[in-house]
């Protein structure tokens, strides 16, 4: 079998001095905008200061969430949230149609499986939510199902008895967040990408001039596909990117058989759930990191495993025999809607830029939406727009 | 008056450092609490016998040594808390997990770190293969279990443990065919050294000559600049085939020879054990002669991290009488004791001396790295084998791209078996020397444990995520 990555050597060597497209950044969005501009045709050179796949992309539980979360809902009060929950809905659906033949088209594993996913509650208050998340789902097309007592027990026998209810939405699932963006990245090259790692951007002057640690390269157009740096390396151009980062903890255990097919995860508190096709369980949900210098760039919090454990077993009691065995750091890049940001800055025309919050689902799909916009001016959605307007989206929050 | 799970001095590791460190510390006046996952102190050197036998003068000099140790920590008033892993070092604070029962932090004046080290994994074809065991694996069943090993054992390894430990288990009646050391001879000029540092070493040097003796004695053929190449066997070991090496430890073509065998027991020197000292961030450095990464600590073993210090093998695999000095500095350090420090100062001197005098003798050569054919399992908690991990090598140096291309280092053993055998195969794809290799950034818990007794209730939800 030929390998699926792309060899040292040929992500080193100079620069170009100029290219048509500088995209920056070697995770999953920067991976899948230069390939899928290089297939449009365009000059591509795609910049990683590290290596590829190493921040958010390649360290988040690789879960398909398509429910609206609760964080989603909670936002309610910010007036036509009813539309925009349902345009969210939408784009992850289109997102789910995307992953379904990534497989296929990328010519390679990427370990895509459609489980299904629970959505749990324990609380009466949790489980009317449920339901009017449910109406919401349906709704936008997106089929979810609630499942209340007996009914919830024969179908999930796994989970803790006294549950009040559950969503259950066939379409999530999960795939390996260790493959997608470095087959991204091999296909690119194969396109004629140039990639280049270890190569660190200082700044991006108009013109443009893209300053890096190995010298500068001219290009007419850039796209930021930095995640969670997207807002640093936007000040450097003097665009103001609303956008934050956190790190988040993540648990894995010891193998186990099967027994836990969809991914779990719950209305109210901070839970993912799901066993790997190796048998361990990763455990996660947005449990806090600490940032640090050294020796990662967020460190594990104890109480961060002992919490989200918690949680896990309560949902699972099954699983308090298993055993873990790792915990790991990754870095979420939040956009202040929750909304991804997908498209050109009305201040800077040329400069480009593509991230997602829930940036693993959706990145492949965002990637495609600006490479079309980039190469052949279809319209992105306003909503999506670097500098939009609205309430909620200052730097300020 | 100390609060409930908080002390002065904590202790993580109750070998011969953390003994010493633990009884000096007490006689200080302090409070110290002494972990250690076993179940009872004494760490792997002086582990204690798992049957009581009829005399402790059968088990020789060494073993009186552990029992005195273990006898003054015991009586000095320090608490012991065996069979209680330490999962993770943050500053002065670590989570403790007593078996059975709930994970727990802890907070201390101090942590002093003292894992001691773990045998050097070798991965060579057939080392999976039942019947392969390593010298430590070998000791905890011959001296605690008392468990026979098998009909026809040969030892293949180096460093001291390549005489001591054939000798050893010849006294615990092991029926050893031979002993293979990689290394060489002493030389003429290995002599003069070590004649030159032997003042007050005079055990050590006996304890080499009596070994070497009891070995002719029993007719174990003894023969140095010998390698385990493979194990054989269907199912399990049947025979092992050994070859000549170079002063680098690369094989001589045409020099195998094979014999029969049950048992394998291989012991190619140790590691120290750093786990605990690079979660808490503690600086390391490179030094093969002592095993490889080691904690840099200052006079008074303290580390870098404030609070923090680390003795005994996890700083330099030197030996348990360096590492029982080494403990003692550490709790002096508390109080700054100058004066009761100088003579352990100059007993340490002395002993590493012998040890760098040594050192040439036992210095592990590269070609112990290089015995994995490409279908050889490097890996053994995800099952990866050389040539699988070479691929993913071919994309990056990095060993967190590595890993997350294949899973190597995540497993059970979080990298304990593999992780050094992995950076010598990055260091010959790229170019880099073995020292150069970066590690793999370290994660919490440094042992498995039941996801029922990390899971607490009372830990607050952070609240979920608001824009």
């Amino acid at each position: 079998m030929p390998s699926l990555r792309l060899p040292a050597e040929r992500t080193r060597g100079p620069l170009p001095a100029e290219t048509d497209v500088a995209v920056i950044g070697g995770g999953l969005a920067g991976t899948a905008v230069a390939y899928e501009l290089a297939g449009e045709g365009l000059d591509v050179l795609l910049l990683e200061r590290g290596e590829l796949n190493r921040e958010a992309s390649g360290t988040n539980a690789g879960s398909f969430h398509f429910q609206i979360a609760i964080h989603q809902l909670t936002e309610r009060d910010a007036g036509g949230s009813h539309a925009r929950l349902a345009a969210d809905v939408r784009l992850q659906l289109e997102a789910a149609r995307l992953w379904e033949t990534l497989e296929e088209e990328l010519g390679g594993p990427l370990g895509v499986h459609r489980t299904g996913g629970l959505m749990v509650a324990e609380t009466p208050e949790e489980l009317r939510l449920l339901h009017e998340k449910h109406a919401i789902e349906e709704e936008a097309g997106l089929e979810t199902h609630v499942l209340e007592g007996d009914e919830l027990r024969r179908f999930a026998p796994y989970l803790a008895d006294d549950l009040l209810g559950a969503t259950y939405c066939p379409a999530e699932g999960h795939a390996n967040p260790f493959l997608a963006a470095p087959l991204f990245a091999l296909r690119a090259a194969e396109r004629g990408a140039t990639i280049r790692t270890g190569v660190a951007v200082t700044a991006v002057e108009p013109g443009f001039v893209v300053r890096t640690g190995a010298g500068d390269v001219r290009a007419r157009r850039v796209v930021n596909a930095a995640g969670a740096w997207a807002a640093e390396l936007a000040a450097t151009s003097g665009i103001e990117l609303p956008t934050r980062s956190e790190g988040l903890h993540v648990n894995v255990t010891e193998p186990r058989r099967k027994v836990l097919e969809p991914l779990v995860q719950h209305i109210g508190r901070r839970l993912t759930l799901k066993q790997t096709d190796s048998g361990t369980f990763v455990i996660g949900g947005g449990w806090p990191a600490r940032p640090e210098r050294s020796p990662a760039r967020y460190s594990t919090i104890w109480e961060s495993a002992a919490g989200n454990a918690a949680v896990a077993v309560r949902v699972m009691p099954s699983l308090a025999g298993v055993r873990l065995v790792r915990t790991w750091t990754g870095v979420l890049a939040f956009t202040p809607d929750l909304q991804p940001v997908v498209g050109e800055a009305e201040s800077l025309p040329g400069y480009f830029t593509c991230l997602a919050t829930t940036g693993f689902t959706l990145s492949p799909m965002i990637a495609r939406m600006l490479a079309a916009h980039v190469a052949r001016g279809e319209p992105l959605p306003p909503e999506y727009a670097p500098e939009r307007k609205g309430s909620r989206w200052t730097a300020t929050t | 008056m100390t609060a409930k799970g908080s002390y002065d001095l904590l202790v993580v590791g109750a070998g011969p450092a953390g003994l010493a460190a633990a009884a000096e510390a007490a006689a200080l006046g302090v409070s110290v609490a002494v972990v250690d996952e076993r179940p009872a102190p004494g760490g792997q050197i002086y582990k204690q016998p798992g049957l009581r036998v009829a005399g402790h003068r059968a088990l020789g000099a060494d073993h009186r040594r552990g029992r005195a140790l273990v006898q003054a920590a015991e009586r000095s008033g320090a608490r012991f808390l065996l069979r209680t892993a330490c999962l993770s070092v943050r500053g002065t604070e670590a989570v403790l997990a007593p078996e059975g029962e709930r994970a727990r932090t802890v907070t201390a004046g101090r942590i002093l770190l003292a894992p001691g080290a773990h045998d050097r994994p070798v991965a060579f074809p057939g080392w999976t293969l039942p019947g392969v065991l390593t010298a430590g694996g070998a000791q905890t069943l011959v001296k605690a279990h008392r468990v026979g090993l098998g009909r026809r054992v040969v030892f293949a390894g180096s460093g001291p443990l390549a005489l001591a430990f054939p000798a050893q288990l010849r006294r615990y009646g092991v029926p050893v065919v031979a002993a293979l050391e990689a290394g060489p001879a002493p030389g003429l000029a290995d002599l003069a050294r070590l004649g030159a540092a032997a003042r007050g070493n005079g055990r050590l040097l006996l304890d080499a000559a009596r070994y070497r003796l009891e070995l002719a004695r029993a007719r174990v053929p003894f023969r140095r600049r010998r390698i385990v190449v493979r194990a054989e066997g269907r199912g399990r070991v049947e025979a092992v085939v050994h070859a000549a090496v170079d002063d680098e430890w690369r094989v001589v073509p045409g020099s195998e020879e094979r014999i029969e065998a049950d048992t394998l027991c291989v012991g190619y020197g140790l590691c120290p054990s750093v786990e605990l000292s690079r979660l808490a961030g503690c600086a390391l450095r490179y030094d093969e002669d002592l095993g490889g990464p080691v904690v840099v600590v200052d006079e008074w073993q303290r580390t870098s991290v404030p609070g923090v210090s680390a003795a005994g093998e996890a700083t330099g695999v030197e030996g348990a009488h360096v590492a029982e000095d080494e403990g003692r500095l550490a709790a002096l350090g508390l109080v700054e004791d100058e004066r009761r420090a100088a003579p352990v100062r100059r007993r340490l001197e002395r002993r590493r001396r012998f040890q760098r005098a040594l050192r040439r003798l036992h210095r592990v050569g590269a070609g112990v790295y290089e015995l994995a054919t490409p279908e050889t399992v490097v890996c053994r908690c995800e099952e990866l084998t050389r040539a699988e991990l070479e691929e993913a090598i071919e994309a990056s140096a990095d060993i967190g791209v590595v890993k997350g291309f294949t899973r190597v280092t995540m497993g059970l053993c979080q990298g304990r078996n593999c992780a050094r055998q992995l950076a010598a195969l990055v260091a010959a794809r790229h170019g880099l020397a073995l020292a150069d290799v970066p590690a793999a950034t370290p994660r919490a818990p440094v042992r498995p444990v039941p996801l029922g007794a990390v899971a607490d209730e009372t830990v607050g939800d952070p609240g979920l995520f608001v824009a």
